[in-house]
């Protein structure tokens, strides 16, 4: 099935994040375009949607003359008369309005009724002919294929709004060409329609003096003739989302830009034909302009491009990509104390010449800015990230990634202030540590992170991301493939709190490479090779469900047989069991194996389960840490006070990363004996303390004696055989020491 | 001196006292007052509503009595409007005959009183919900002026609006 609309489309292919799981790569040219479109809330500005149909309908069908009024008065006079009772005699405007309460089923039912009502319902029918499901879209197909003279009305002459994005796969040549002819059409949609040539298009653009809008997103034979079609008849042309165009020429694209003065979003992409003197000509003659999307149109420089933000007062989105002529000198015509008041969205991705300067002068022209994409800015450093903390609640959405040289202190000036994020990337800015996670912590509204390849990151980053954003967290997308420190513990809290979450990727980290965990995973792409699909590990949609269900049961039954003190025989029989053959059924069962088995009762769930979630947390501590501080982070009340403590230093003076993770440390560790200390007085006055984390005598006993005696291999990197290695490694790894 | 009245009169020379508040639910008699009296109203105020009768005008007002405090949501979204349905009083307000109905949706339409004409309009629409063309044209009061043949041409070509 392909999707409504281009935007759609983008949002539904969106995270494609692990397509390279050799480099790592956290975008790719087609992602890009995913990231900004998902949280623009100016949504109703896309290229078609049904939002003002009626609108549209009303203002054209309200000067149609009726059958009644064109006769003459006195007779008119007289079936005002005769007909008091008879819906006839309201004024079009109110039957407008009556007909848009009703279905199209009852619609249908009306046609019939008599030909004045026929008059405006066909019209209304056919402004958007549905072309969504199989079967009307045969249908109409079929009465296409008739001749136009034969039908009981020319159908072509009704239709305004034509969208073949919903069942691309029937959409061809031919089934195009039964639309030619359709003079009133305002809005062309063809989004995905793969199999489609430049032929039939050009023809259906013929004398479509009224075109407003054609998005042409994932049609590949984008040529000359297309555009000057354009050109040709539709003066009137808004939109035009052409991002395949590598084969139009410059000069088509100037003399379009030319006939098209009313232009207000155009996108090209990855054309070289894209000019310098294309962007002259459009800021020349294309004064309305609000979005101008240039990814991957690597010739355009800051020549021009300097004058558009000057002269386009109404731009709001600008994107372009991999273009090594933008340079710091992108603004530099706004003069001092001019706002950019529109621009909300700036894409410079992969635009390597761009430093801080630019950004720094970015954000003092235009401080509404919604979107900013900097990725592979590889230049930008933690003074760009304090630039656009001025931005504040405006930014929602941030993406940095490839942006090597930011450290956690520049993330943490931007969270500060800019507590509106929804959405961040820092995929490969491999020098955030776990305080990034920290800062990430405070955004309320947060929704996605993405930090793949941020291998500094642990366990403890991620647990001390769930403690303090704490349960019903409203993230639905997290990224950390290639985080290689994590293990299964703390992902099991974040999925735990993450009720809302639907995708959780995790490619390339060797602890979730096994198949108790994989068995939930999405399959690979089928153009990855054996190396790539061994190190896929992405979780979307029930998948995280499964995998959250899953981790649930083996929680519970670890916690029962830690009950029954027998942990190691169960465990291991669990294992054999799944090992032992029948793993697709199992898989199949979802998170149900070994549910039957266990002789636990509803009641004693319950119970267990708070056993189990203490039980688990010690664990997961135990698992990341070297030094058992998520211990005392887990155990809330002093806590705040140490983060008041670690930042009180950090926000008043300007201390560097480095300084100040060592400051970070040394604060927790001062503040990890102390608690050890209170606990051992604690315990020495309540010698009957059960639990494991409060009884200091327990606690360095387990450390000490390694449950499983290959557990230390636990998170190195998988290489032999899964399934002997699977027998070896503990699921939840206990830190030994030796 | 008692506040002053707007008095409304209908087609037929029929007069209605009511309070402001309670004509201004019209927005068309709300700007002509304004225009008229733009310190407010020092006395009662005759305003001729030449397209109305009086007993259209009576129950236009009734309603604008009983609505003279509901605050009704701005009509900007029109999509959470469509989908409400008609509120219970309204619906039985307009129990009344086809006429009748339709003039109050005129009424409203002229009068400019949004709420009454969307309440109005969707009354019509339940009407139409749900019912053949046969059972349509008896509602409504229309003589089919198709030949059968047309009817039945026009109904295979547009077959393609029955699939929801």
């Amino acid at each position: 099935m392909s999707s409504p609309t281009s935007l759609e489309e983008y949002s539904n292919s969106g995270e494609s994040t692990n397509k390279a799981p050799e480099s790592g790569n956290s975008i790719s040219p087609n992602n890009v375009n995913a990231h900004h479109y998902h949280n623009d809330d100016m949504n109703n500005f896309i290229m078609d949607n049904e939002y003002n149909d009626y609108e549209e309908l009303r203002k054209s069908l309200i000067v149609k003359k009726r059958l009644s009024s064109k006769s003459k008065d006195e007779s008119r006079l007289d079936r005002y008369q005769i007909d008091k009772n008879s819906l006839l005699r309201l004024p079009t405007e109110i039957l407008l309005q009556i007909f848009h309460h009703l279905d199209r089923r009852d619609l249908y039912a009306l046609l019939t009724v008599c030909k004045e009502i026929a008059d405006l319902i066909i019209e209304i029918l056919w402004f958007r002919p549905n072309m969504q499901n199989d079967g009307s879209f045969k249908r109409i197909k079929e009465v296409m294929e008739l001749p136009r003279d034969k039908t009981h009305w020319d159908y072509r002459l009704f239709v305004k709004r034509l969208n073949l994005s919903f069942m691309t796969k029937l959409v061809d040549d031919e089934l195009l060409g039964l639309f030619v002819g359709c003079p009133k059409l305002e809005r062309l949609t063809l989004v995905n329609c793969a199999k489609l040539t430049r032929f039939p298009i050009t023809k259906v653009l013929q004398n479509c003096e009224r075109l407003q809008s054609i998005d042409l997103t994932g049609v590949t034979d984008i040529h000359d003739d297309i555009i000057n079609a354009l050109a040709d008849n539709c003066p009137r042309l808004q939109g035009l989302y052409a991002p395949g165009c590598s084969n139009v020429s410059e000069e088509a694209i100037i003399k379009l830009l030319r006939s098209c003065p009313m232009l207000k979003r155009v996108k090209f992409n990855a054309s070289n034909n894209i000019t310098d003197e294309c962007i002259l000509v459009m800021y020349q003659n294309c004064k309305s302009l609000v979005e101008i999307d240039l990814h991957g149109c690597e010739q355009v420089t800051d020549l021009n491009l300097k004058r558009i933000f000057l002269e386009l007062s109404q731009l709001r989105e600008f994107r372009i990509s991999n273009a090594p002529g933008i340079t710091d000198k992108l603004f530099e015509l706004i003069p001092e104390g001019f706002i950019l008041e529109k621009l909300r969205i700036i894409d410079i991705t992969g635009c390597n010449a761009v430093t801080d300067k630019l950004v720094e002068k970015l954000v003092s022209c235009a401080p509404k800015l919604r979107n900013v994409v900097l990725s592979k800015c590889m230049q930008i450093t933690d003074a760009s990230l304090r630039a656009l903390s001025q931005l504040g609640r405006s930014l929602h959405y941030i993406h940095l990634g490839h942006c090597g040289l930011i450290t956690d202190y520049g993330v943490s000036s931007l969270v500060r202030f800019c507590h509106r994020i929804q959405y961040i990337d820092l995929a490969c800015c491999s020098q955030l540590t776990d305080w990034t996670l920290v800062e990430l912590a405070n955004l309320p509204k947060l929704r996605r992170i993405g930090l793949v390849k941020c291998s500094l990151i642990t366990d403890s980053g991620i647990l001390e991301l769930v403690r303090r954003r704490g349960e019903q967290d409203c993230l639905e997308r997290v990224h950390l493939s290639y985080c290689t420190n994590l293990t299964i513990g703390p992902i099991y809290l974040l999925l735990k709190s993450c009720p809302k979450l639907t995708h959780l990727s995790l490619t390339g980290i060797s602890s979730f490479l096994r198949r108790e965990i994989t068995q939930y995973c999405r399959d690979p792409p089928p153009d990855f090779n054996e190396h790539q699909k061994s190190l896929f590990c992405v979780f979307s949609g029930h998948g995280v469900n499964q995998l959250r269900n899953y981790l649930n049961q083996v929680m519970e039954e670890r916690t029962y047989q830690i009950d029954q003190g027998d942990i190691q025989a169960l465990f291991h029989e669990r294992r054999r069991r799944f090992l032992g053959g029948n793993n697709n059924a199992r898989a199949a069962a979802g998170g149900d194996m070994d549910l039957d088995d266990d002789p636990i009762n509803d009641d004693t769930i319950a119970r267990r389960f708070g056993q189990l979630q203490q039980q688990m947390r010690a664990d997961a501590a135990e698992a990341g840490g070297n030094n058992g501080l998520e211990r005392f982070m887990l155990q809330d009340p002093a806590m705040a006070d140490l983060n008041r403590d670690i930042f009180r230093g950090i926000t008043e003076g300007d201390m560097g990363p480095d300084e100040m993770r060592e400051h970070f440390q040394l604060l927790i560790r001062t503040h990890q004996q102390q608690r050890l200390q209170q606990q051992q007085q604690a315990a020495a006055a309540t010698p009957t303390g059960r639990q494991r984390q409060a009884n200091p005598q327990n606690a360095p006993q387990i450390d000490q004696t390694p449950v499983f005696p290959n557990a230390e291999r636990a998170g190195q990197i998988i290489e032999e055989d899964e399934d002997v290695e699977m027998e070896q490694v503990d699921l939840f790894p206990r830190n030994t020491s030796p | 001196m008692s506040t002053p009245k707007v008095i409304i009169i209908s087609s037929d020379d029929e007069k209605f006292p009511v309070e402001q508040k309670v004509a201004e639910k019209s927005i068309l008699i709300k700007n002509m007052i304004n225009d008229l009296n733009p310190d407010g109203l020092e006395e009662d105020f005759e305003i001729p509503t030449p397209n109305v009768r009086s007993n259209v005008l009576s129950k236009v007002l009734e309603w604008c009595e009983h609505h003279k405090n509901t605050v009704f949501a701005d009509d900007e979204d029109e999509d959470v409007k469509k989908s409400l349905p008609v509120e219970e009083w309204d619906k039985n307000f307009l129990k009344v005959d086809q006429e009748m109905l339709y003039e109050i949706i005129l009424a409203a339409n002229y009068l400019n009183i949004k709420p009454l004409l969307e309440s109005g309009c969707k009354m019509v629409a339940e009407m139409i919900k749900g019912k053949s063309p046969e059972e349509l044209r008896r509602t409504f009061n229309i003589v089919s002026d198709f030949s059968p043949e047309e009817e039945a041409a026009i109904r295979r070509e547009n077959e393609w609006a029955e699939d929801r």
